[in-house]
């Protein structure tokens, strides 16, 4: 045997080894997505199954009723929308400054690492935490519920979803890019407002997404704040209703109209939340580098 | 022009070189004196004196981690941006030592420029690439910002290739592009010395030979340092080379001598390519 094809035998078998490990790796990869595809699939599945059914006009235009009195969801989404409106207004801009601070300037300064570290707890935190800690401070010093106090309870949460991506989005722009914008003689400031966040922009917006798609579908935290209510308000300081403490009344009723609408309820809650993603990427669309 | 390049070849005739004269003739528009750079505890520069002549290119050479870009770095206090590092020394430019405390870094940055290794352009429109630098130091009315923006690029030789497309994002142009707008982005703030940190080394060799040709312009107006790794480009480009090695400045002098008749060993060693 020469020895060319020896030393071909031999690649030959490494190459039928890295071969299988890259089939193996593909295969489980795949699978592993599947999995998580179908999980979600049927999720989704079971929403429009039993959601779609219970879509119509009626729903939109009457607030919420007593069972078999063809009511609707209108007050609910009102509330829903106000909410989630009001929190991500304020958690945005709170969200943003302290990513900012975080990563340009306090970098690993006691102050930036407790702050780095508080933020990651309150992200992780159980959210009816956040909704008895508005109690304890709004709600019952004031003594009643509020769609204020809701909105600040999911702004709360809205935050620290922020914080973390405005922070890593940030590391993420070259330090050339900063150098060029100090080197024509551009303070710090200028550079982070009008370079560095415009390089980041786009994450950070997703960050915000983000945190609309966690904060739309909150219950817990507004059962101790915004309590919920059954008649149309837009007045934010009484109590107000919302989407998902909707859902959690209907779904645990017993009467059939109630459950659809929760079916139904949960389904807007879904899609509101997709149109809210879509709109926006659409409209960022052409800024966006 | 023409009667310049007679002069020069009349000179040139003559026993003392081009370059040489015209060292001798041009005031100096930066003088680094004395200077010692640390990044922390490990000295970088040792001890550094090198004249930049006024309207001239001077090149700095030598092996990966000699110190050049260090130098060029001190130059505009870039190094200013990072705890640690400290320059000892003197820096002399319009009359001011530059490294003396409460010089104000963003008009010393907007007089003298730079240009980076990498090509940077903002995440903004090519107009606003020009005008951000602008914008910074002067107030100027739309129409005179139109002007100077058109200005900077056809400078660059760019304006042709852009004009129709001002208000695209300026990422999307080639690396070529994307090099010349960041140095109409620093000549568009009329600095007067422009420092470059390996400016070609990303680019293609024609998006190179272009900036060269640029380089020969753009020295009518600016004083201009240039670090490169690249001998042809410092012998093609260069009024004056200085040859750096292990933080130490080796040897400086006008490109003719320091290509055909260098004073140093090592110099001799290393343009011929025997070691770095």
């Amino acid at each position: 045997m020469s020895r060319s094809l020896l030393r071909s035998d031999r690649s030959a078998s490494l190459l039928w080894r890295r071969k299988l490990a890259d089939r193996m790796a593909t295969g489980l990869s795949w699978l592993a997505m599947l999995i998580v595809v179908c999980v979600l699939g049927s999720i989704l599945w079971t929403l429009f199954k039993n959601g779609l059914a219970g879509l119509s006009v009626n729903l939109f235009t009457h607030s919420m009723a007593a069972p078999g009195q063809n009511g609707g969801l209108a007050n609910a989404i009102m509330g829903s929308i106000l909410q989630t409106g009001l929190a991500i207004l304020l958690g945005t801009p709170a969200g943003l400054l302290t990513g900012i601070y975080l990563a340009e300037y306090g970098a690993n300064s006691v102050l930036a690492r407790t702050v780095r570290f508080v933020s990651d707890m309150l992200l992780s935190a159980p959210s009816i935490l956040i909704g008895l800690f508005i109690y304890m401070v709004l709600v019952a010093p004031l003594g009643h519920f509020s769609g204020y106090a809701g909105s600040l309870a999911l702004a709360i949460l809205a935050m620290p979803i922020v914080v973390r991506t405005t922070e890593d989005m940030l590391y993420l722009v070259p330090v050339a890019m900063r150098e060029a914008g100090i080197a024509l003689g551009a303070p710090k400031w200028r550079v982070i407002l009008f370079i560095c966040l415009r390089a980041a922009r786009g994450g950070i917006l997703t960050g915000v997404l983000l945190a609309v798609a966690r904060v739309a579908g909150e219950t817990a935290p507004l059962l101790f704040t915004s309590l919920g209510n059954s008649e149309w308000s837009v007045d934010m300081d009484r109590p107000m209703a919302s989407l998902p403490v909707a859902i959690y009344q209907y779904a645990g009723s017993a009467y059939q109209d109630w459950m659809q609408q929760a079916w139904t309820g949960a389904l807007l809650v879904t899609l509101g939340v997709l149109v809210v993603n879509i709109v926006v990427r659409v409209g960022t669309r052409g800024g966006r580098t | 022009m023409n009667v310049e390049v007679q002069t020069e070849t009349v000179a040139a005739e003559q026993t003392v070189t081009v370059a040489e004269a015209e060292k001798d003739i041009r005031p100096i528009a930066l003088q680094v004196r004395d200077l010692d750079f640390y990044y922390g505890k490990s000295h970088a520069l040792h001890d550094i004196s090198l004249n930049f002549p006024e309207r001239s290119v001077t090149s700095m050479i030598g092996p990966s981690g000699c110190g050049k870009s260090t130098l060029l770095r001190v130059l505009n206090r870039m190094y200013d941006l990072y705890p640690g590092q400290k320059a000892t020394g003197e820096v002399i430019f319009d009359g001011q030592n530059i490294l003396a405390s409460g010089v104000d870094l963003n008009v010393l940055r907007s007089r003298i420029g730079m240009v980076f290794q990498k090509p940077t352009p903002f995440p903004m429109s090519i107009y606003d690439n020009i005008a951000f630098g602008i914008r910074l130091h002067e107030r100027v009315s739309r129409s005179e910002m139109d002007g100077r923006v058109e200005d900077a690029l056809r400078r660059v030789a760019l304006w042709s290739e852009v004009q129709d497309r001002l208000s695209s994002s300026a990422t999307a142009m080639s690396g070529g592009q994307q090099q010349r707008l960041c140095i109409a982005r620093t000549i568009a703030v009329r600095p007067e010395v422009i420092l470059l940190d390996e400016p070609t080394s990303a680019l293609d060799p024609v998006s190179t030979a272009r900036i060269e040709e640029l380089l020969d312009e753009l020295k009518t107006e600016f004083t201009i340092a240039i670090v490169t790794h690249n001998m042809q480009q410092a012998a093609r480009c260069a009024d004056q080379v200085a040859f750096f090695y292990m933080g130490k400045l080796i040897e400086v002098d006008s490109t003719a001598r320091m290509f055909t008749n260098p004073r140093e060993q090592q110099t001799q060693d290393y343009i011929t390519g025997r070691f770095g």
